[in-house]
């Protein structure tokens, strides 16, 4: 497992604890804040007014990192490599722009397209998956027992290699500070073992 | 937005690696739904079987100076919460679960979010979001308490969930699920669709038709009773349908277009088929994603013709959003509903608005009035923001 090289934080504590109560083994991780980071996170091309996807964007790609993938390459996409899986866990998902577009709509103001596309979690996901060629399921969670469960699974009945688990919680209330962790989780070696079963079939 | 990277060669879909899954079989014992053609699954099935679209001018909020005005909606101002809730009961009666069943069922919930949260006062908005909002469904219908899942994935949250909970059915991990999905057309939704320009600007939903304009929201709430079928027959209950087989992939291309050739979409139906263990010709009818636009069409359609080869010639299509909209994070259980309803009344629904062939876009469409057919295999695909994509197989018993 790769040394982490940011305080730990409640958001990694918590994806942790859960990945060893899934028998998930942890290959990387990662947290924000880290003791050196500023206030917000680097601005992420696309995204407007919030946090949310820059902090995704920003703790994937360190987990990612420390377990020395690479950005895809520009060019044509392969299919070779781990087949990783995305799981995306937010408790009130991308609160902060929803806020914005409820006032804009209470205003009678115009809505600014990018809202649009920014509007569900899968969007930074798939930002992810383009980014760092990820090419298992997208799937968003609101809990994190729930996003270890369905990392999993994918990885038990092969849908994906491993699974890049992201903990994402806005600030909701004054003192509170946006806080961001990831992991990349594998399923144990008795558990990529398992034998296939018979697919469905006919069988009645 | 980064652009969508540049396309390579893929090996054929069914050169892909092979899907695994439990030794069990999940089926489905219950359904409840809600739609722009009323409540029930009665109204959703005469509603789609007439191959008329349920569009009209918005009433529900105002939609002065959008670009577009129309939704499929059902009339007043239904309460999200009280609708769902009123499903997963609804289901639960349809699949005759006792009170002690029922506590021992879990809730996989496809929601936004609670429609309050964006308003609320900040010190309220942590106990708004959809995780409280599914644990206060379970507690209202008397599920269990543990286990509570909620999906966000946006138009593949619901039929993520099917997926999973087949999966763990058929691992042995759980005996019975309640999948459920909850979208009522709102004002803050369709301000960012219309802000987005994807909306229909003529009032119909066209899927894989030329001069497809968008597509356009609707109203859709439902409930699934997805157990194992040693549990339905211990409870002497007679399945709906089997859950036979499932995939879910990721396109891995861009964050909100889906990849062009529908590398994605096409991977989640090979998946779906290997775990029915049924071949492309098996499928008697496949409910479409089907969004209406632009760009998902014609991917949705290279998907299918990459998966299902020479059957994707024969194998009848067509997709119901053209009648009953865009139901977001609740499209794959709405969809599942209609897929099984009309697979068991043996008639399939139009692919209504057609107005003429789309080359980018040649599938065997059930077009002019539903089709008399009875298949043993139907399937029902969704696709997301993200390169979500799912495929669902239905076994009629």
């Amino acid at each position: 497992m790769t040394t982490l090289t940011t305080a730990q934080s409640p958001s990694l504590a918590g994806l942790l604890e859960a990945a060893a109560a899934a028998g998930l083994a942890v290959s990387s991780s990662a947290a924000w804040p880290g003791a050196r980071d500023a206030a917000e996170p680097a601005p992420l091309a696309g995204f407007i007014d919030s946090t949310f996807s820059p902090l995704v964007a920003e703790v994937a790609g360190r987990a990612l990192m420390h377990a020395r993938r690479e950005p895809a390459p520009p060019g044509p996409a392969t299919v070779s490599g781990p087949v990783t899986a995305i799981v995306l866990v937010t408790a009130l998902g991308d609160v902060t722009s929803a806020t914005r577009v409820a006032a804009a709509v209470d205003a009678g103001a115009r809505v600014p397209p990018l809202h649009f596309f920014q509007s569900v979690p899968n969007a930074v996901a798939g930002y992810l998956a383009a980014r760092w060629h990820l090419t298992g399921p997208v799937v968003c969670v609101s809990s994190t027992a729930a996003g270890l469960g369905v990392a999993g699974l994918l990885i038990e009945d092969a849908d994906a290699d491993e699974a890049l688990v992201v903990r994402i919680d806005l600030a909701v209330t004054d003192g509170d500070r946006d806080s961001a962790a990831a992991i990349l989780v594998t399923g144990p070696a008795s558990r990529n073992a398992l034998e296939s079963h018979e697919p469905e079939g006919r069988k009645q | 937005m980064t652009d969508g990277r540049a396309l390579a060669p893929e090996p054929p879909a069914n050169t892909a690696r092979t899907a695994r899954r439990g030794p069990g079989s999940a089926v489905v014992t219950g359904a409840a739904v809600l739609s722009a053609y009323g409540r029930g699954t009665d109204a959703l099935l005469a509603g789609v079987l007439t191959g008329r679209p349920a569009f009209a001018p918005v009433q529900r909020f105002a939609v002065e100076g959008r670009r577009v005005q129309f939704a499929a909606t059902m009339s007043g101002s239904p309460d999200l919460r009280t609708e769902v809730s009123r499903s997963v009961r609804e289901a639960s009666e349809d699949a005759g679960l006792s009170p002690a069943e029922r506590a021992r069922t879990l809730l996989f919930l496809a929601i936004h979010c609670d429609p309050a949260m964006a308003r609320a006062p900040d010190a309220a908005r942590s106990g708004l979001g959809p995780g409280a909002f599914a644990a206060g469904v379970a507690d209202e219908c008397g599920l269990s308490g543990d286990g509570v899942r909620c999906y966000t994935s946006a138009c593949v949250a619901a039929s993520t969930a099917a997926a999973d909970a087949a999966a763990i059915i058929a691992h042995g991990q759980a005996d019975r699920v309640i999948v459920a999905g909850g979208y009522l057309v709102d004002s803050d939704q369709f301000a960012l669709f219309d802000a987005g320009r994807v909306l229909a600007a003529d009032g119909q939903v066209r899927p894989f038709s030329t001069g497809r304009r968008g597509l356009l929201l609707g109203d859709g709430v439902g409930a699934v009773v997805i157990e194992s079928q040693q549990s339905a027959r211990a409870r002497q209950v007679p399945p709906l349908a089997r859950l036979a087989g499932w995939g879910r992939t990721g396109d891995a291309y861009h964050p909100c277009q889906p990849h062009p050739e529908g590398v994605g979409l096409a991977r989640a139906i090979v998946a779906a088929l290997q775990r029915a263990g049924i071949a492309a010709d098996d499928l008697g009818y496949i409910n479409a994603h089907g969004s209406g636009t632009g760009h998902s069409d014609p991917a949705e359609a290279s998907a299918l013709r990459r998966a299902l080869g020479d059957a994707v010639t024969t194998v009848p299509i067509s997709s119901t959003k053209s009648m009953h909209g865009q139901a977001l994070e609740a499209s794959g259980v709405l969809e599942l509903i209609v897929t099984l309803l009309a697979a068991r009344k043996g008639m399939l629904p139009v692919n209504a608005g057609f107005l003429g062939p789309d080359e980018s876009c040649r599938l065997n469409l059930v077009l002019g009035e539903a089709l008399a057919a009875t298949p043993e295999f139907a399937m029902s695909l969704n696709a997301a923001f993200g390169g979500a994509n799912t495929a669902l197989v239905i076994g009629l018993p």
